[in-house]
């Protein structure tokens, strides 16, 4: 019994889904693979008797019958055509229709999974891997008919061989159960360390870069410039060496598999030449496009290894969510935390020095991180008793880091509110001081803010969130640092608009703020320091 | 992407893989070895066919099999390390770029380790792979069209007769497949980029529940890539089939030409006469003729990676190196002054400010977060670009020197080290640093118990944040290596943060102790540090 594979029972499905396509690019494939093979083959017959026939007179050339392998030649030649197209065709035309199921299928599961699992993805480095792990279920994908093809070629060639000799079959035969063995074995002894040692090795070059990307000023002041590149370098020595390690692998591989195949040349042609001399070059030219004909397989069983691998690890992501059912969220609740109790609407500004817990606060609260037991009810109810993400109706949070969607602006505001027509957009905008920089955008609201909003500032961005969190209608509003890196003036006026904003909507608020501007609205204060 | 771009892309590509010294001719030799292999191969087949499998002729393919695999394994094993070298280039030129740049953010530093590490990576299949291809896809079905013309020029000319119809569709179609094949590639980037993108906003999304709208719409991203990527897949893969087409075509059209020969059938005369041996050997080579361009269809796939990478490495380097420190002609003490100095990221200003940290005082800027005082003293060592205003040390301009780098000395908030001893660290504060001199000023900043707990002491191995010291401890060790330095100029960013009461007051008194013999200037949150200081700016 094996753990459940919800990649592999997604992959299954597809499979299911796309059979009429992968059936025809499985023919296709085995029906060129076999054409190539027989092409070969027919044509060394046809030399060997044509140049019997000619050597034996006229009578025998008048005798031989060339139309027919002629013509068979021509056949061949269009038959893999043909074939090859239409498995490249059908192959890509299942895989994109089951990849396009693929990516959404992974993001909801991603989107259920517990919050510690999920959200350790939005680090660059763990997204970059999912990526990776994607592909190579996409690459998987499209080969699936390489088994086809590879067995089809192979049976064109042990047909024909054994017309020659019976024993030369059965040694193309063991030279083939060799090779395809013996690049799985090898794949896995020899790919798999310089694999992650490569990760580990970019991991520590990142790591380092990242330090002296901070330093710049001490780089530059103790002239270490030319040091901190020797030392980063070193680490580029180190990952160079496991990814050239990496390749040595595939090329000694390669190696293996073509004295494994010549060996297999060899005993067939030397098993062969005992028979008719047509039959012999039928054989060897056979075993020749047999042997081209399966390194899609033996490709695809060296890639099985790091298949195997993101189909694990992309299981372990979409762990099945706990089924409870909550009890049902009051529309207007009050909160309670460390045993003291806010009333809807009440202004709180949370208190304590650096790193003592002010952000996990709002994101245990907002259910992004589990809350420790007992600190945190909502009305009754304790945060810890129900399923994470249960009283996310409740709150609008603008997190610290402002993350920004790739798309328009419009399209990042209306994350919070899907119905909202633009004056609303507007109005929030206003509300967080950015209405004027956003008509100043080439097509205002519709403008495209780039990847993670690049296009905008870092105050630009926390702005942008802000307005987002304004735009949800939750009773609290959870606000993590929202003036840090505004200027004064510009703080002063965000801070009295959101004042206005309070009164007029009745919300609530939890700010967290190192700034003294933002504090000034609230009235209860919460000192977390050694809470959490 | 443009044609321009593409064409850029390529210029780029080319130089790095010439300025690694590509190796051309040891891969072509090696292609050379492997077609002679090659027709040494179908030589002995043709032997072993026709002489009952005599021994010579069955070693003779031995080592004909033998001579090609190995050609094979060396090939791809000096490309690889010519990807190597191309990689390792690039990279210090990144780095050279990329570390004289200012203070960076977070995003732009997940950004610029993304291009030094993944994008840089990205390119080695470019060299490794796909440049032997396409170097062997325009030498190699030379070479077997000569070593066929050995024993039948019609078969020879026969095989490069095919090749003409080939050009013509490739030039023909292949554009276009290989314009939709782009436009594939990087629709299945943008996808892949819009999927990563919501992935790494997931908290955001998951606080504004809207995970089943964010999935709804990843869906009609894949969707619409699908959709149209299944619209151009018929002309995205005529360039496989056409290549398959003539692959199939040049063996049967000599496998017929021959057979016809050897039969006698030919319905016009040719100027040779072919017996088995000949025609036999002709088509066992057969098949190698398309094998080149085989393998570099198989190869294109790391092209685009390749040209895609360098895409986004172009901007990036476009920059260039800092220029080297200069020297700076001044003694002693000296004062800054700041006049009008405005600096600007994005629509965040900073400034003006008109202020003076006079020659051999304590000068502590103070003010919240935000108002810039990391970044005023970035900008006396001219790491950031001024908006307006001047920066003058003992009367020269920053505009003239460059930046005040050679006199001045640093302790940051996010100190880095050179992998190596404490006391290396130490003395790369200047090239007349002592071990004694070191060890004398880790004591007095007071790492001495710190140094005596560690069994290494001033050996203590580090790596390039520091791990294994605590916070504080990076601090302190980053100051003494600031005050190691003979300096003029000591700029302390948040010199007591992290620190309590205690350790702060031997700080401050440590840096009063300093002050007089050169200008120090601190940015701080500290009132104890302020009130210490000779004289106050204040940034609003």
């Amino acid at each position: 019994m094996t753990a459940p594979s919800p990649i592999g029972d997604f992959l299954a499905r597809q499979v299911r889904q796309q059979r009429g396509d992968l059936v025809i690019s499985a023919l296709s494939g085995a029906a060129t693979a076999a054409a190539a093979t027989l092409l070969l083959g027919l044509s060394g017959w046809f030399l060997a008797g044509a140049a019997l026939a000619g050597a034996s007179g006229p009578v025998a050339v008048q005798a031989f019958n060339y139309l027919l392998p002629s013509a068979g030649l021509r056949g061949l030649a269009i038959t893999r055509t043909a074939g090859r197209y239409g498995e490249r065709l059908f192959g890509h035309r299942a895989a994109f229709r089951a990849l396009a199921a693929l990516r959404p299928a992974l993001f909801a599961g991603l989107a259920a999974a517990p919050p510690q699992v999920s959200l350790t993805l939005s680090s660059g480095e763990a997204s970059a891997r999912l990526v990776q792990d994607v592909n190579a279920i996409e690459t998987a994908f499209v080969r699936r008919s390489a088994p086809w093809a590879a067995t089809a070629a192979a049976a064109a060639a042990v047909t024909v061989i054994a017309l020659a000799s019976v024993w030369a079959a059965v040694a193309f035969l063991a030279g083939l159960g060799l090779q395809v063995a013996g690049g799985r074995i090898l794949a896995d002894r020899l790919s798999r360390d310089p694999g992650r040692e490569q990760l580990r090795a970019s991991g520590r070059l990142k790591d380092g870069l990242g330090a002296y990307l901070l330093a710049a000023p001490e780089l530059r002041c103790f002239d270490l410039m030319p040091r901190a590149i020797g030392a980063l370098m070193a680490h580029d020595g180190e990952l160079s060496r496991a990814g050239l390690a990496g390749r040595d692998a595939e090329a000694l591989m390669a190696l293996v598999q073509a004295s494994v195949a010549a060996a297999t040349v060899v005993a067939v042609a030397g098993l062969a030449s005992t028979a008719a001399l047509p039959f012999a070059a039928l054989a060897v030219l056979a075993t020749l496009a047999g042997l081209d004909g399966v390194t899609a397989l033996l490709r695809a069983a060296q890639q099985q290894g790091g298949y195997d691998e993101a189909v694990a690890r992309l299981d372990a992501v979409l762990v099945a969510p706990n089924p409870l059912p909550p009890p049902p969220l009051p529309p207007l609740a009050s909160l309670k935390i460390d045993g003291r109790r806010f009333e809807p609407g009440t202004r709180l500004g949370i208190t304590g020095p650096s790193g003592c817990g002010k952000t996990r606060t709002l994101e245990a609260l907002v259910g992004l991180r589990a809350p420790p037991s007992g600190r945190f009810l909502v009305g009754a109810t304790p945060l810890d008793s129900v399923p994470l993400g249960w009283a996310r109706p409740l709150f609008a949070y603008a997190p610290q880091d402002a993350r920004l969607v790739t798309g328009t602006v419009a399209d990042n505001l209306r994350l919070a509110a899907p119905g909202a027509d633009d004056a609303a957009l507007w109005d929030a905008l206003a509300d967080a001081q950015l209405d004027a920089r956003v008509r100043r955008l080439p097509e205002g609201l519709a403008t495209w803010v780039g990847d993670g909003g690049e296009v905008l500032s870092g105050g630009e961005r926390r702005r942008l969130s802000l307005a987002r969190a304004y735009l949800r209608s939750a009773p609290w509003l959870l606000l993590d640092e929202p003036t840090e890196g505004l200027d004064r003036g510009t703080e002063t006026e965000l801070v009295a608009a959101l004042d206005r904003r309070l009164s007029r909507t009745g919300q609530g608020v939890v700010i967290v703020s190192h700034r003294t501007t933002p504090i000034t609205l609230c009235r209860e204060f919460l000192d977390v320091t050694g809470r959490l | 992407m443009t044609a321009a771009d593409t064409v850029a892309n390529r210029a780029f590509l080319r130089a790095y893989g010439r300025a690694a010294h590509a190796p051309s001719a040891p891969l072509l030799t090696l292609m050379l070895i492997n077609a002679g292999g090659a027709a040494a191969f179908a030589l002995a087949l043709t032997l072993v066919l026709t002489g009952k499998a005599a021994l010579p002729a069955l070693a003779g393919l031995v080592i004909a099999l033998a001579v090609r695999a190995l050609a094979g394994w060396a090939a791809s094993r000096v490309a690889s390390r010519h990807a190597l070298r191309v990689k390792a280039n690039l990279r210090r030129e990144a780095l050279s770029v990329l570390l004289g740049r200012s203070r960076g953010d977070a995003a732009s530093i997940g950004e610029a380790t993304g291009a030094v590490v993944d994008e840089i990576e990205a390119i080695d299949g470019y060299f490794s792979q796909f440049q032997p291809a396409a170097l062997e896809a325009r030498v190699g079905p030379l070479f077997i069209a000569v070593a066929v013309a050995l024993a039948s020029p019609i078969s020879a000319a026969i095989l490069l007769a095919t090749l003409v119809p080939f050009a013509a569709i490739m030039a023909l179609a292949g554009g276009a497949a290989a314009a939709e094949a782009t436009r594939q590639f990087e629709a299945l980037a943008r996808l892949s980029g819009h999927f990563v993108d919501r992935v790494r906003a997931l908290p955001v999304i998951l606080a504004f529940q809207a995970e089943a709208a964010e999935t709804a719409r990843v869906s009609v991203a894949a969707e619409d890539v699908s959709n149209r990527t299944l619209g151009v897949l018929r002309i995205a893969f005529i360039s496989t089939a056409a290549l398959e087409f003539f692959a199939a075509l040049a063996v049967a059209m000599v496998a017929v030409y021959c057979g016809f020969s050897l039969l006698g059938l030919l319905p016009f005369k040719v100027p040779e006469a072919l017996d088995f041996r000949r025609a036999l050997f002709a088509l066992a080579l057969a098949p190698e003729f398309y094998a080149p361009l085989r393998r570099l269809a198989g190869a294109y796939h790391e092209k685009q990676l390749g040209e895609a990478a360098a895409a986004r490495l172009r901007p990036l380097l476009a920059d260039g190196p800092p220029a080297p420190l200069t020297p700076i002609d001044l003694v002693g003490p000296q004062e800054v002054r700041l006049r009008n100095l405005g600096l600007r990221f994005g629509d965040l200003r900073i400034g003006p400010i008109d202020a003076v940290a006079p020659a051999g005082a304590l000068t502590a800027i103070v003010g919240p977060t935000g108002s810039g005082k990391s970044s005023v003293l970035a900008a006396i060592l001219g790491l950031t670009p001024l908006d307006s205003g001047s920066v003058d040390v003992g009367g020269l301009r920053l505009a003239d020197t460059g930046g005040f780098a050679a006199l001045a000395a640093w302790a940051g908030q996010a100190p880095a080290f050179l992998p190596g001893t404490i006391t290396e660290n130490l003395m790369a504060a200047g090239p007349a640093v002592t071990p004694a001199a070191a060890l004398a000023m880790a004591t007095r900043v007071g790492l001495a118990a710190a140094l005596k707990r560690r069994d290494g002491g001033g050996d203590t191995v580090l790596d390039e944040r520091g791990s294994g010291l605590s916070g504080g401890e990076r601090r302190r060790l980053s100051l003494a290596r600031a005050l190691l330095k003979p300096a003029e100029l000591l700029l302390l960013d948040e010199p007591t943060a992290d620190l309590d009461a205690v350790a702060e007051a031997e700080i401050i008194a440590l840096l009063r102790s300093v002050a007089g013999e050169r200008t120090v200037i601190v940015a701080t949150h500290s009132e104890a540090l302020a009130a210490a200081a000779d004289h106050v700016v204040r940034l609003a």
